[in-house]
């Protein structure tokens, strides 16, 4: 029995992926967690299996196709029997009266079938049997569309024009054409191809930027403390892995506030008419790599102690590093920190990671005087500076402002961190 | 002994139900085998049902129109019935249409398989025939194997004077007294067809009224004329035995709200209803689940429980109707093939080809009633079209039930010769979404009996001038 490999559903968002290797070759036999075939999506190579036994028949694709989720790869056949076989050993099998004969589990031949996706339209939208046809085979949801036909009617006009909007927005709003120049004619120059993370990474960040209104509220919070405690925690566990950064602080002292503040813990929905308020923490945090900028998600924040993090983020950032991470390790963030920490800087405007609402960004901390009213002394003071860009159709400036000034509050009580 | 084979699609029943999914699959690029127990394709509708059918009844409709020009001025002699040569023009008409689905299998590439089919598990089917049996491997199923005549309970079927709609299609002899047990389309279409050719017919009908899914007064018209034509039209009351005596006729018990009846008839015909053909399936060799009635179970995109099977038609419920059947073959072969589709007619017209027809779509009185859905109603009376007039037909009439809101059409019934015919206008209506306005500003051609629906939509809105109606 020959079946076709499938590319599946690669979780959400990615439509299609590059192929970069192709591990196997005709007459090759396989096994179900055999690697076949490398591909490498948006922001991750991942490694196709097998799936079943057998042997490599045919591969229907090859180094840099560009492929689509259900698309065919290659052709495996099955080493279980052949259909002759079959046909005669089944007859054996079951006994005539098997109503409650045992059912083979899984069925050898069957391909994974996919959910068709065109369902019938609700009776209360107004449109003919052709647009709805249509509007099947472009898996277009027909209540989502106004109609400007006679009396509302949705027309077929409405649905080009609502695509033509999906495929504006999607790459990046609306296309400003800018004018070719010769920059060679000033002086020489030299062209570097942008990588395909790069390029995406454009398209979403003027995406983000063009939808959202956002609006960025500076900060400072004073860590002394904080640093002093990290301080003897590193030297505590030093045999440990390695040193704990900020970061797995800055991601528990995030959650504490947003815990406290559920609206930046949220996205609008489709309709930009519900707020979706999440009840977990999964926080994205913004990786420089060397083909560009990654955001790998730690999940369930809140459930995880300091150690636990400061491992995680070793792990992720150094796979991003690698393009190891595998799509699901990139999506379903609540809400995203930034840090250039380490690089400097004081102050920045970072742009929101849609569907998110918001997002941190962490400037370099430095020594200051600062003046004590109470004891009227001055005393040095580890400060760090922070921006906090928000979505102002979900967060208005009160929240925004809370929102910084209970995160510097939370940092300068390090009780907050004593659990370890 | 057992052959094997392999395809992508397999499709059980060459009814139009069954063969429109073969036909469509194999145009979308699929292997597929078209599988039936009887050796002509085409099914019930086509050999044993709705063709052969319309054939007698329009023998049927010529001879009564042919009577009625006396009253215009043109007599003929009393008509002879050559029953041998009925036949084969039933036939000849038959065989052509199925000799044409044969011909268009072979020009798609469609192979088609005599014998019974069988499920041995999801995705394998055994086709046998008195001579071999072939084992099919399927990666796609489409079960399309229809309906059959139901039986009732405990009264004697197995008789050659108990007919079936198949058997009374064969038109073996003209009996004197023929009894029809079920008052619905095929019972009064079969039963004006033997009234016709001169069979004294009596029709008992265990609801209080003729085609129970139709509004009443549409019915009315049809049930004037079926007074005249039929011995007697018995409501409300059930057969509960049927003996035969020697001679072959039979003594057939009649219960009704009177008590019992006992009276004889040279010929009975059954025709209480259809029962979906599962049993020859083995469904309890696969996944596949019934509905509480018997049906096989169908989501929109025509899968059973069993993603790789489909089923469509008969089988899957009501209204069993050819052109529901050849709408949900050609989504499930779609579906199959990867095609985005799905079941989504907002209606699906009903028609009977009695003289006058009856025909319905989308909404009824009697439904909106029963669900408590808001209407308006706009009507016309065939007594004030000339060309209904002209043809004898001012009983008919045309009706369209409209939203009280929106003014959109969501039902239409007719009763008149040609309703059928007249009632696609109002299928396209309500897949359109019309309203009043849009049928009424249509430009119909006059005289036609078409134009009725015009006229309908013109009453509803106070715009008609063939008509007073006064100002609401």
């Amino acid at each position: 029995m020959i079946k076709e490999l499938i590319l599946p559903d690669l979780g959400e968002g990615i439509e299609g992926a590059e192929i970069t290797e192709v591990s196997v070759a005709v007459g090759d036999k396989v096994s179900s967690q055999d690697t076949v075939l490398v591909l490498e999506s948006d922001k991750a190579s991942m490694e196709i299996p097998a799936e079943n036994k057998g042997t490599v028949k045919e591969i229907l694709v090859s180094v840099g196709d560009s492929i689509k989720t259900g698309q065919a790869l290659l052709k495996i056949e099955g080493s279980e029997e052949t259909t002759t076989a079959t046909g005669e050993k089944e007859t054996k099998q079951p006994p005539p009266q098997k109503t409650d004969a045992p059912k083979p589990k899984e069925e050898p031949t069957l391909p994974q079938e996919k959910e068709p996706q065109a369902p019938a339209t609700a009776n209360n939208v107004f449109a003919s049997p052709s647009v709805r046809r249509l509007s099947r085979e472009l898996g277009i949801n027909l209540q989502t569309i106004k109609g400007t036909g006679e009396k509302g009617r949705i027309t077929k006009e409405d649905l080009n024009g609502y695509i033509k909007m999906q495929m504006l927005l999607s790459s990046g709003g609306l296309p400003v054409s800018t004018p070719e120049i010769d920059f060679s004619k000033w002086g020489s120059i030299e062209k570097q191809k942008l990588t395909k993370i790069q390029r995406i990474t454009g398209q979403r960040l003027q995406r983000a930027w063009q939808t959202i209104p956002h609006v960025t509220q500076f900060d400072e919070a004073d860590i002394t403390e904080l640093r002093q405690h990290r301080k003897t925690l590193n030297k505590k566990h030093a045999k440990k892995k390695g040193k704990i950064t900020f970061l797995p602080f800055l991601m528990k002292a995030t959650i504490g506030v947003l815990k406290e503040m559920p609206k930046l813990n949220s996205s609008l929905d489709h309709h930009e008419e519900n707020l979706v308020i999440k009840n977990y923490y999964n926080l994205g945090i913004a990786v420089d790599t060397p083909n560009g900028l990654v955001v790998p998600v730690v999940k369930g924040v809140d459930q995880k102690s300091i150690y636990e993090l400061s491992d995680e983020l070793t792990d992720l950032s150094q796979r991003a590093r690698n393009r190891k991470l595998k799509p699901n390790e990139m999506t379903g963030g609540t809400f995203t920190l930034s840090s250039l920490g380490g690089v400097g800087g004081t102050f920045f405007t970072p742009i929101i990671n849609p569907p998110e609402v918001a997002i941190l960004g962490i400037s370099r901390s430095c020594w200051e005087n600062i003046y004590d009213e109470k004891t009227k002394t001055q005393s040095p003071r580890y400060i760090m500076p922070f921006s906090l860009s928000y979505d102002h159709r979900v967060v208005d400036g009160a929240a925004g402002s809370a929102f910084t000034s209970k995160f510097a509050k939370v940092l300068s009580d390090i009780s907050t961190f004593q659990e370890s | 002994m057992g052959k094997n084979k392999q395809v992508e699609i397999a499709v059980i029943g060459a009814g139009p139900g069954g063969y429109a999914a073969a036909f469509r699959a194999a145009d979308l690029g699929k292997k597929v085998v078209l599988i039936d127990r009887e050796p002509e394709l085409g099914g019930v509708c086509l050999n044993r049902g709705c063709i052969p059918s319309k054939a007698l009844l329009h023998i049927s409709k010529v001879m009564g129109e042919a009577a009625s020009l006396a009253k215009m001025g043109v007599t003929y002699n009393e008509p002879k019935i050559d029953l041998k040569t009925i036949r084969e023009h039933k036939n000849r008409i038959v065989n052509q249409l199925n000799g044409g689905i044969a011909k268009m299998a072979k020009a798609r590439g469609v192979e088609t398989l005599q014998g019974v089919a069988a499920f041995k598990s999801n995705n394998q089917l055994k086709v046998e025939t008195e001579s071999s049996s072939t084992t099919i491997t399927f990666e796609k199923c489409i079960v399309a194997s229809g309906s059959s005549s139901s039986t009732i309970p405990g009264v004697l079927a197995d008789h050659p004077s108990v007919l079936t709609s198949k058997t009374a299609l064969d038109l073996i002899d003209i009996p004197e007294r023929l009894l029809v047990v079920g008052g619905g389309v095929i019972g009064l279409e079969l039963g004006q067809v033997y009234a016709s050719l001169g069979s004294m017919v009596s029709v008992v009908e265990f609801l209080p009224n003729l085609i129970p899914g139709a509004d009443p007064d549409i019915i009315r018209p049809l049930q004037r004329k079926l007074k005249k034509q039929f011995e007697s039209i018995i409501l409300s009351s059930k057969v509960s035995k049927i003996e035969a005596n020697k001679d072959n006729s039979l003594e057939v018990t009649i219960e009704g709200s009177g008590g019992k009846t006992k009276q004889t008839y040279d010929k009975v015909l059954i025709a209480v209803g259809r029962k979906p053909n599962v049993e020859l399936l083995r469904l309890e060799n696969t996944d596949v689940a019934l509905d509480d009635k018997g049906f096989i179970s169908v989501d929109v995109y025509q899968r059973t429980a069993v993603k790789n099977i489909f089923a469509i038609g008969d089988i899957v419920g009501n209204p069993m109707l050819a052109h529901k059947a050849t709408h949900e073959g050609k989504v499930a072969a779609e579906v199959a093939s990867g095609v985005p589709s799905a079941m989504d007619a907002r209606a699906i017209p009903s028609v009977v080809y009695t003289d006058p027809e009856v025909a319905w779509v989308g909404l009824t009185e009697m439904e909106a009633k029963k669900n408590e859905i808001d209407y308006e109603k706009g009507e016309f009376p065939w007594a004030a079209s000339g060309r209904a007039i002209a043809v004898g037909a001012n009983q008919g009439k045309t009706k369209i039930l409209f939203d009280p809101e929106t003014k959109k059409v969501l039902g239409v019934g007719i009763v008149g010769p040609s309703a059928g015919d007249i009632i696609s206008e109002g299928a396209l209506a309500i897949e359109m979404g019309a309203d009043a306005v849009d049928v009424g500003l249509t430009v119909h051609p006059h005289p036609t009996l078409g134009e009725t629906i015009g006229m309908a939509a013109e009453a509803f809105e106070g715009t008609i001038t063939d008509l007073y109606v006064p100002k609401k």
